[in-house]
């Protein structure tokens, strides 16, 4: 039986990557977790974005070498309401994400995740990203790129959202184009309040915080889609407790659909420093178990 | 590397000669997971022991180049990197006293993949800090 990939976004460490450590930094944590796979975001992480200099690609590409790293998907945007007067174009959005191919493509990098901006709360693109993609579908296979926007909380995976980008897959027969799972659309417990949150808040405006619960059966639905997992999580404690993606449910659909892709872990819990690090250590124990344990019953 | 706060001890000053204060600078860290074009940074309000100074009326200097409020709303190649410090410099006659004020900044940043009803998307800080010179 073949196994997950294990990867880490840089994501994870967020306000620690600048103030508290470097870059090169971040990559030994990840490197030191036994994990394979970086992830990276384009503008956070990759310096003069998107023009870094040729001394720093040169520095990249000798600094994951050494650590056994390879670059899996690098995470961008598509800003669509870029002022607050104009709206990207279809030709505008395709210039972005042409532009964003070419440098993952000098990075490495195997995947893109755009993130549209949004037209309502349900997390519903802007009409313009299917024009967009079409225009860079030649190029993403040129480059041997899959592009991959993510299905995040509050969007569940039965979802016109969901849908769309399965039919455009389907019409175009493209093999560049395909989703992302964030596993946050599994979290059937509820988050902290965030500082300055409240329980009205919460109620009014971020239901979705408690968790949208989506079934893993779902994922049945759309895995021959789904290349690349972001493996979104919150808190996991001392017991290796995740106290709200129920991994011990995720990880054996994911091994019944035979899913060998990577698992990027994405930790978003509170920020204080240093405690993405053994977050994310946490994570990769706690799943490594889960799929151990679930070969050794099939053994 | 600067602090982890958004709001920065260091670069807190008043500006133009001694005798003649022609305003304060305040160093913030852009405080989003990603970087950003200054259009998408619709204004930095600061406030310093009780009274505000719109973002309108602050200039932003960013890698030595200074922007107006209205020439951010169209900054769209410019980009404030993931924990880059900009200087807000906030025209205030005299300038402010030396000794610790207490300094808050309200950022509005539009983060287009939001909802519509969370852009602009508010980021409020406060701490003390200290003008050394007066």
């Amino acid at each position: 039986m073949s196994g997950f990939q294990y990867g880490v976004s840089l994501y994870s460490y967020t306000d620690d990557i600048g103030t508290v450590m470097g870059l090169d930094e971040a990559l030994e944590h990840v490197a030191d977790t036994g994990a394979t796979g970086i992830e990276i975001l384009s503008e956070s992480h990759i310096p003069a974005y998107p023009e870094p200099p040729a001394a720093w690609i040169d520095h990249w590409f000798a600094r994951i070498e050494r650590l056994g790293l390879v670059p899996t998907n690098m995470a961008c945007w598509v800003d669509t309401n870029i002022t607050q007067t104009h709206n990207r174009t279809e030709e505008e959005g395709a210039a972005q994400l042409a532009q964003d191919l070419r440098l993952a493509h000098r990075l490495g990098f195997r995947y893109i995740r755009p993130k549209f901006g949004v037209i309502d709360e349900e997390l519903t693109p802007h009409p313009i990203w299917r024009g967009a993609v079409e225009r860079v579908l030649d190029l993403a296979d040129e480059l041997n790129i899959t592009i991959i926007p993510e299905i995040h909380a509050p969007t569940p995976i039965r979802h016109p959202v969901t849908e769309a980008y399965v039919d455009f897959i389907q019409k175009t027969g493209t093999r560049n184009f395909g989703l992302l799972i964030d596993t946050g659309i599994f979290q059937d417990r509820p988050l902290p309040y965030w500082p300055g949150e409240t329980p009205e808040i919460r109620k009014a405006a971020l239901s979705f915080l408690d968790g949208i619960k989506v079934p893993v059966e779902h994922l049945a639905e759309v895995i021959e889609y789904v290349p690349f997992i972001q493996a979104k999580f919150h808190h996991i404690d001392d017991h290796l407790h995740d106290h709200n993606i129920p991994w011990e449910t995720i990880v054996p659909m994911l091994k019944k659909l035979n899913y060998t892709g990577y698992l990027s872990s994405e930790y978003e819990g509170p920020r204080d420093p240093w405690v993405a690090i053994e977050q994310v250590r946490r994570q990769h124990c706690l799943i490594r178990k889960l799929e151990r344990d679930m070969e050794a019953s099939h053994a | 590397m600067p602090e982890r706060s958004i709001i920065q001890s260091s670069g807190f000053a008043n500006t133009g000669e001694r005798d003649r204060r022609s305003g304060f600078t305040l160093r913030l860290r852009q405080p989003n997971y990603r970087g950003l074009c200054l259009s998408l940074v619709e204004g930095i309000d600061i406030c310093v022991d009780g009274e505000t100074y719109p973002a309108e009326g602050n200039f932003i200097m960013l890698r030595g180049k200074s922007f107006t409020h209205a020439d951010m709303a169209n900054a769209t190649q410019i980009r404030w990197a993931m924990g880059e410090c900009v200087e807000v410099i906030v025209p205030k006659a005299a300038g402010l006293k030396i000794g610790v004020h207490e300094v808050g900044c309200i950022m509005r940043l539009r983060h287009p993949y939001f909802p519509p009803q969370f852009q602009p998307a508010f980021v409020r800080e406060s701490r003390h800090i200290t003008i050394i010179q007066p």
